[in-house]
């Protein structure tokens, strides 16, 4: 009975639960439905980065402020955006509702004004980027501005008045830098280089040197600094009228950083130091000519294979012995024009064109010789060097490639030519050219053989006509010769009757087998 | 036996639909539910409900070519309330329900999308919003709804490994913004647990049948309870706040009601200790998770190791008579609920007296 009862009693709390909870339910469904109704404001959440971008993300979150306000692109809103009225603002808002507390207040102003004017750098510093210098500079002055006492944005605005050529507010700019920050390396750099180009060098090696105390291995420095010596050297007395260098600032310490390599130029003309190696370079003094290297873009290049050129070596002192190159085409620079080339003297990126400087004894006057990397200048050179081998180097051939190859070699070159042909012991002309005599080089040998009847006589210019006539095919070469040939036949083998005595028999041999 | 503290589980509302349901959420501050089926023609529906005094009426209904699988507002704050859906294609979308538009497509699966688990919509501090993704294809994928078109996590089987049909997928362990945790089921019996701060896997293990459903007590805290629910009737529940660098995660197995496929288990938003099985026979039955008197305990070789406790069923009621499939808790009711069964009802559930467990 108990038991039934408490069943009972059970089911039916149950259902008086359920209905509470039904009840409960109702209320709640009403009251969802007023509150989703609610729910239209925007529901700004600071949600963590999205994965994997986590690093990317963070320098972005600074600059949100103005930019709904003006676009960075609207420049000429930004141009007549007022920074103090901004400022000003600025300051309100922050100043206004906390203004109890001072000291906190101060403190976030301070803040607030810091970022903006980071925000403002960071935008002057994409303009740079774009090399929007007046931009730039715009953007550096409201940081400025708003924040007084950072070297940065001096330095920065400094070097866009250097890109300007607002050289006195470049250097002012960068003063005022290193009075913030004394050992800023970048400043000094910049305000180095516009010193440099103000003309007041000495200031700006000041400058320079104080950056290689601050950083030893600062190569750009070290090398502007050279720059600056050498025109030093050069016209020393002019420096010190400088202009606009306060000698007070520039015994001030100062710093400079890498530079960025846009910022450092090079001197516009510098004088280089004449050390012994430089004179050694260009040969002066000695008599020497020297042919430097040119550096041409590969598409200018000569397509021409390139030429061979043994070096020999001279002593110096002794003069030359050969007639100076016999064709035409030698182009000698002017010694100014040369100067004017001298950088590229610096390049000596091809190897190939470097090994063909050759010493050789100049006439006196000549201290510098420029011959351009043209294949033709450097022909002519080898021409020169070519006859001085004739003499002693040239060996007879064997065979007739051996031949046709020094033969092509020498070609033009009349002299070259008699003087190999006269090493060539005419019994072996047959052997040597066995069946592989040519027309054009029979008709070469015999100009070269009329031209230069003196260097023949100890062997005899007859010897020579009849070593030719044994060569295998002669008959046919024979019948191509030309009138002119003939002629010059006709007079060798008058020379051969006068001169070396020869017989009519042999002559009337000669005369038939060359066809007069 | 019962008493007069015992949970009561009544039908409260059942409504008929007349194609397949797969899955059920409560859109977030309101009174209204999406329901996720397919129409026997093949196309996908996306329908909301609203309850009112003892009714439910349909107040929208999207109709896409394709079957959709899965959905969960986890991602999306209470404001905005979008739902993310996974279809039978393998594609991922988030609905904007106002205007019944995509405001994020991507398919980056190439099979169906079996799992999702949303989350970082509406807490604070408890990281970015995400969403995972389970697929039949093996993998599973992490995404921000930030991120346009591709997944910001992807774990899958290394090369040559064989595809595992991935079922469950669930996110916990998001304590702040930087820890989060995946632990994803596998139709091997595999489960899985993928650090989302290291990019490694924490831990697995095989719980021999296919894992149909796995959940964590509680997303936003540092873990601290996993069920896992399988085929065959039986489900686990791991203490997870303990790991052991031998044995793993401590754990109390479940295999007494002999109800056929346990599909899923859900625990109470307002009670982390209890939960809901719904198993393949319409039963429904309601657990409390009892902890030991200690938590862990130091092994010989000093380790901490966990100690599992104690399931006691508070309730079961048979409720329909196919199997649930789906079944979510209201987050701002207690004891209310809404479940989908593959008999193509929709039934709101009220359980009473949960607050006297």
């Amino acid at each position: 009975m108990e038991k039934a009862f408490e069943i009972q009693k059970q089911v039916r709390d149950n259902v008086k639960t359920f209905q509470t909870y039904l009840t409960d339910l109702e209320n709640w469904e009403a009251e969802m439905k007023r509150k989703e109704a609610a729910l239209n404001g925007v529901f700004e959440q600071d949600l963590p980065p999205v994965r994997s971008k986590l690093k990317k993300e963070k320098p972005v979150v600074v600059p949100k402020k103005k930019e709904p306000r003006i676009s960075s692109f609207d420049y000429k809103s930004w141009d007549k955006f007022d920074v103090d009225k901004a400022c000003e603002d600025v300051e309100m808002e922050e100043v206004g509702p906390v203004s109890l507390d001072s000291k906190k207040s101060q403190q976030a102003k301070l803040e607030k004004l810091r970022e903006e004017a980071q925000y403002e750098k960071e935008r002057g510093n994409t303009y740079v980027k774009n090399e929007k210098w007046d931009e730039a500079i715009s953007c550096y002055s409201r940081a400025i501005e708003l924040v007084k006492d950072d070297a940065i944005y001096f330095a920065n605005r400094g070097l866009c008045y250097l890109k300007k050529d607002s050289l006195h507010q470049a250097e002012s700019d960068c003063t005022e830098a290193l009075r913030l920050d004394p050992t800023y390396v970048k400043a000094l750099q910049r305000r180095a280089t516009a010193r440099e180009r103000l003309g007041s060098l000495r200031a700006a090696s000041h400058d320079l040197n104080e950056v290689l105390r601050l950083e030893p291995h600062n190569h750009a420095a070290r090398k502007q600094l050279e720059a600056i010596k050498a025109r030093m050297g050069t016209k020393g007395s002019k420096s010190k009228a400088s202009p606009s260098t306060t000698p007070t600032i520039e015994s001030k310490p100062i710093i400079t950083a890498k530079t960025t390599p846009k910022i450092v130029e090079l001197p516009d003309e510098p004088t280089p130091v004449q050390d012994s190696t430089e004179k050694w370079r260009t040969g002066a003094g000695e008599g020497i000519t020297v042919i430097k290297t040119v550096k041409k873009p590969p598409h200018l290049r000569s397509k021409r294979p390139l030429k061979n050129i043994p070096i020999q070596e001279i002593q110096l002192g002794k003069t030359s012995p050969e007639k100076p190159p016999t064709r035409l085409k030698i182009i000698e620079l002017e010694d100014d024009l040369a100067h004017g080339d001298s950088n590229n003297n610096e390049s000596k990126s091809e190897k190939d064109k470097e090994s063909r400087i050759t010493e050789e004894k100049g006439k006196g006057d000549m201290t510098e010789k420029i011959v351009s990397g043209s294949p033709e200048s450097v022909k002519l050179n080898s021409d020169t060097i070519v006859t001085e081998k004739n003499i002693k180097n040239l060996v007879p051939p064997v065979n007739s490639v051996q031949f046709m190859s020094e033969w092509k070699y020498l070609k033009g070159k009349g002299d070259a030519r008699s003087d190999y042909l006269s090493i060539i012991d005419p019994s072996k002309i047959p052997s040597i050219f066995e069946n592989a005599l040519e027309s054009d080089v029979l008709s070469d040998v015999l100009t070269i053989l009329h031209a230069n009847v003196g260097k023949f006589s100890g062997k005899g210019v007859a010897a020579y006509l009849q070593a030719m006539c044994r060569v295998k095919r002669f008959g046919a070469l024979a019948m191509f010769l030309t009138d002119s040939d003939k002629k010059i036949l006709t007079d060798l083998l008058h020379h051969c009757k006068t001169v070396e005595k020869l017989n009519d028999e042999a002559i009337a041999d000669l005369k038939n087998k060359y066809e007069i | 036996m019962e008493n007069q503290d015992t949970p009561q589980i009544i039908t409260h509302i059942e409504h008929n639909l007349n194609h397949s349901l797969f899955d059920c959420k409560w859109i977030p501050c309101s009174a209204k539910f999406v329901v996720i089926g397919s129409l026997p023609k093949g196309s996908g529906t996306i329908e909301i409900f609203e309850i009112t005094s003892g009714e439910v009426r349909k107040i929208r209904e999207i109709e896409r070519p394709n079957s959709f699988k899965c959905g969960t507002f986890g991602a999306s704050s209470d404001v905005e309330r979008r739902l993310a859906t996974g279809d039978f294609k393998g594609t991922l979308e988030i609905w904007d329900l106002e205007k019944s538009t995509q405001v994020y497509i991507t398919k980056e699966h190439t099979d169906i999308i079996n799992s999702i688990d949303g989350m970082g919509g509406s807490t604070v501090n408890c990281g970015a919003p995400e969403i995972v993704t389970g697929s039949r294809d093996g993998t599973i994928k992490v995404w921000d709804p930030r991120q346009r078109g591709k997944p910001v996590v992807n774990m899958q089987p290394v090369q040559g490994e064989s595809k595992r049909d991935c079922w469950a997928v669930a996110f916990g362990n998001s304590f702040n913004d930087a820890e989060r945790i995946v632990v994803a089921g596998y139709d091997n019996g595999d489960l899985k647990m993928f650090d989302l701060r290291t990019m490694s896997l924490r831990w697995e293990c095989n719980l021999k049948n296919g894992v149909c459903c796995a959940e964590f007590d509680r997303k936003d805290i540092p873990m601290n309870k996993l069920v896992a629910t399988t085929l065959e009737g039986k489900f686990h529940v791991f203490d997870v706040r303990t790991q052991n660098p031998a044995k793993g995660f401590a754990q109390v197995m479940d295999n007494t009601t002999k109800s056929g496929t346990i599909w899923v288990a859900r625990h109470l938003p307002q009670n982390r200790d209890i939960f809901i099985t719904c198993a393949g026979n319409g039963q429904v039955s309601l657990w409390k998770y009892e902890y030991p008197e200690q938590r862990y305990r130091t092994d010989d070789k000093g380790a901490a190791c966990g100690v599992p406790g104690k399931l006691r069923r508070l309730q079961r009621m048979v409720v329909s008579t196919q199997p649930i499939n789906a079944l979510e808790w209201n987050r701002d009711h207690q004891g209310l609920a809404v479940a989908t069964a593959y008999d193509q009802y929709v039934r709101v559930l009220v359980t009473t007296k949960l607050n006297l467990q």
